[in-house]
C-alpha cells in the first residue's frame, strides 16, 4: 500500500494588492506546504477562517494558480490551467448544495454536462452511467427528470456527490460538505462516503471544523493557522497528544463540552 | 412555580383544503433559573414554538393550546395588548444570523439606545439623554465588550459575527428579561466563538438567574450548557428530561439514533466504522405521516404506531412513544 496517489510539494499562494504601484502589499494566504495522500485514505484539514484551508482546496482543483510548488497525481505533474486533465481526477463538493446546483437544469442534464465535456461516451452510454451513479449514491433512476428544488437538503448533497464521482475521480475534496446537514442525514452521508471510499479507492480531503467528524473519518490531519502548517500527522495521535498551543485550544473548545458526561 | 407551562400546544397552518399541523400537541415547562435545550432537526417546528411563545406569528398560523401559562397567567385568555405588555417586559429573543438582524444603516450605539427601557431613566430630558448613553455602554460591558467607544460608533458590517451576537444579547438584556430565547445563537460560527457565546449565556444564567431556552439542531452542541432538554421531531414532542437522562439513557428511538449517530459523543466507536443511522429523510410539511411521525423511519415501529402515542412519564423523564427503550437499560 505504498503507492502515493497525490503528492503536493512546496505549494504556496500569495495575493498581491494591485491598487498601489509603489509599496505593493503581499498577503500570504498559504505558506509552502507539502503532503502526500494514498488511495483509500482521508486527509483532514482543520483551521479557523482565514487559516488558508479553502485556499488549499482551490489550488488543488485548479480554481487558483499557485505561486510556487507543484501537484503530482500518480507521479504525473498536474499543469496549472490544464482543466481537462485535472477535473477528471480531482473533484470537489461544496458546503451549500442548494446553491451549487443549477436550478434550471434537470438532474440528468446536470450530470450529463461533465460527461459531455470530459468523455467520448455516446448518449446511451451516458444515460446508463448516470443511472448507475444515481443508484450508487442511494437515489432512484426516476429522479433523473427532477429539478433540484424538488429534493431535500440531504438528497441535494447526494446529487452533488453523484456529480463528483461520475467521472470516476481519484481525489474528492469535501469543503465543509457535511456542515450544513442535519445530524441524522449527516451520519447517512458519512456512511455513504465511507462505502464509496471502500469500493472505488477514493482519497478524500476533508475540510471541516467539526473535530468529531474529523476524528471518525480521517486517517491523517493537518492543522493550519494563518497559512502555516502547525501540526501534521496521524489523526489519532494529534487528537490525543496535541503538541501546539493552537491545536490544544481548538480541541478544548469542542471536546470539553462532552468530557464530564 | 413554573415560569412557563405549555400543554398540548398546536400550531396550525390554515390552507385552502385542510389545515396542516406544523406543531402537533407539544408540551414545554420551564422553571425559573433553568437552561432548557430545545433540540430538533430542520422542520421540527422548534423555531415556530419559540415564535408562538413570543407571539410574533402572523395571521396564517393559528395557535391553540390546552394550557399556556406564563408565571400563572393564562396567556390564551388575555387580549393581545395585555399579552404583549407581559411578554415584551419579561421575554427577550435572539436570532440566528445576528448580522442580518441588526439595522445596517444605523450605528450600534443608536440601536442600543433605542432598546434601553424608558422606565429606568429619571430626571429631565437632558439628563435622560446622558443616562441613555450610559445605559447603552453599561449593556455592552455586561456582555463583555470592553472597547465600547469603538463598538458604539461602528456599523454592524464592521463587526465580526460573534461581536454582533454579543450586541444582540446586550439588546435583549436591556429590559432585564426573565426568559431569554436563543434561536440557534451560534449557527454558522467558528467553534472558538461558539464557546464564547455559550459561556456568556451560562454566566448570565448564573449571575442574574435568567432562564434560557436554547434552541439548536444539534444535540451534541448544547449538552454541556443545559440542565434539561426537550427533543422534537417533525412538529411532534419526542422526549424531555434532564440532560443526563437524555444523553445517557434516551428512551425514544429517535433520541437514541441522534446520540448514537454523533461521532463526537461516542468516543468508543472505531475509526471509519459505519455510524448508526435512521433510514429515509425528514418528511416535508405537505406529506406528514399519520400517528407518530417518526413511524416510517423508526426501527421499532409496529402497527400501533399509526396512532399518535400518549406521553408517558418516568420520574420526570417524559417520552412519547408506544415502545420506549426503557427496559433495555436495566
Amino acid at each position: 500500500m505504498n503507492n502515493i496517489l497525490l503528492q503536493v510539494s512546496n505549494l504556496s499562494k500569495t495575493y498581491k494588492d494591485k491598487n498601489y504601484w509603489f509599496n505593493r502589499k503581499c498577503v500570504t494566504a498559504l505558506d509552502a506546504i507539502s503532503f502526500e495522500i494514498m488511495a483509500h485514505k482521508t486527509l483532514a484539514i482543520v483551521g479557523e477562517t482565514g487559516s488558508g484551508k479553502s485556499t488549499v482546496a482551490k489550488l488543488l482543483v485548479g480554481a487558483e494558480l499557485p505561486t510556487t510548488g507543484q501537484i503530482k497525481l500518480n507521479g504525473q505533474t498536474l499543469e496549472p490551467g490544464n482543466f481537462k486533465q485535472r477535473c477528471q481526477h480531482v473533484r470537489m463538493i461544496f458546503q451549500d448544495s442548494g446553491t451549487t446546483l443549477n436550478p434550471s437544469l434537470t438532474i440528468e442534464q446536470l450530470l450529463n454536462e461533465p460527461l459531455q465535456l470530459n468523455t467520448n461516451l455516446d448518449e446511451t452510454e451516458r444515460h446508463q452511467l448516470i443511472r448507475e451513479t444515481l443508484q450508487k449514491v442511494g437515489l432512484l433512476a426516476d429522479h433523473m427528470s427532477f429539478y433540484p428544488h424538488m429534493f431535500s437538503g440531504g438528497q441535494k448533497q447526494r446529487i452533488s456527490l453523484a456529480r463528483a464521482i461520475i467521472l470516476k475521480p481519484q481525489v474528492i475534496i469535501l469543503d465543509e460538505a457535511l456542515a450544513s446537514l442535519d445530524p441524522s442525514l449527516r451520519s447517512q452521508m458519512i456512511n455513504l462516503l465511507l462505502d464509496l471510499q471502500q469500493q472505488m479507492g477514493l482519497a478524500f480531503i476533508l475540510i471541516s471544523h467539526n473535530l468529531g467528524i474529523v476524528r471518525h473519518f480521517s486517517d491523517e490531519m493537518m492543522v493550519l493557522d494563518k497559512g502555516k502548517v502547525i501540526e501534521f500527522g496521524k489523526t489519532r495521535e494529534i487528537l490525543q497528544k496535541p503538541k501546539h498551543k493552537y491545536t490544544k485550544r481548538l480541541i478544548m473548545s469542542q471536546h470539553f463540552q462532552l468530557l464530564h458526561k | 412555580m413554573n415560569l412557563i407551562d405549555i400543554r398540548n400546544l398546536s400550531i396550525e397552518l390554515t390552507t385552502g383544503t385542510k389545515p396542516i399541523f406544523a406543531v402537533d400537541r407539544v408540551n414545554l415547562t420551564m422553571k425559573e433559573g433553568e437552561v432548557r435545550g430545545l433540540v430538533g432537526e430542520s422542520g421540527s417546528g422548534k423555531s415556530l414554538l419559540a415564535q408562538a411563545i413570543v407571539g410574533v406569528l402572523d395571521d396564517k398560523w393559528r395557535v391553540d393550546a390546552d394550557r399556556f401559562h406564563w408565571r400563572g397567567n393564562d396567556l390564551m385568555r388575555l387580549s393581545p395588548a395585555e399579552r404583549k405588555a407581559i411578554i415584551s417586559k419579561d421575554v427577550a429573543m435572539i436570532f440566528q444570523e445576528p448580522m442580518a438582524c441588526l439595522d445596517p444603516t444605523t450605528t450600534i450605539g443608536e440601536q442600543l439606545e433605542e432598546a434601553v427601557d424608558v422606565e429606568q431613566l429619571t430626571g429631565f430630558f437632558w439628563q435622560k439623554r446622558q443616562q441613555r448613553k450610559q445605559a447603552a455602554i453599561n449593556l455592552l460591558h455586561k456582555v463583555g465588550i470592553k472597547k465600547h467607544e469603538v463598538c458604539v460608533k461602528s456599523y454592524p458590517h464592521q463587526l465580526t459575527d460573534a461581536l454582533c451576537q454579543r450586541v444582540m444579547i446586550a439588546m435583549a438584556l436591556a429590559r432585564r428579561p426573565i426568559l431569554l430565547i436563543a434561536d440557534e445563537p451560534t449557527a454558522a460560527m467558528e467553534s472558538t466563538n461558539q464557546g464564547q457565546i455559550f459561556r456568556l449565556l451560562a454566566s448570565l444564567n448564573q449571575l442574574k438567574n435568567m432562564s434560557i431556552l436554547l434552541i439548536s439542531h444539534d444535540l451534541e452542541n448544547v449538552t454541556h450548557w443545559t440542565n434539561t432538554i426537550t427533543v422534537m421531531y417533525s412538529g411532534q414532542f419526542v422526549e424531555a428530561g434532564t440532560t443526563e437522562q437524555i444523553f445517557n439513557q434516551p428512551y425514544h428511538p429517535y433520541t437514541r439514533a441522534l446520540v448514537d449517530s454523533s461521532p463526537k459523543a461516542n468516543r468508543l466507536i472505531p475509526n471509519k466504522s459505519r455510524l448508526m443511522t435512521l433510514p429515509g429523510s425528514i418528511p416535508i410539511l405537505q406529506h406528514l405521516p399519520i400517528g407518530c411521525r417518526l413511524g416510517p423511519r423508526c426501527p421499532r415501529a409496529q402497527q400501533k404506531c399509526v396512532h399518535a402515542p400518549k406521553i408517558k412519564n418516568f420520574h420526570g423523564h417524559q417520552v412519547s412513544c408506544h415502545f420506549p427503550l426503557k427496559d433495555s437499560y436495566s
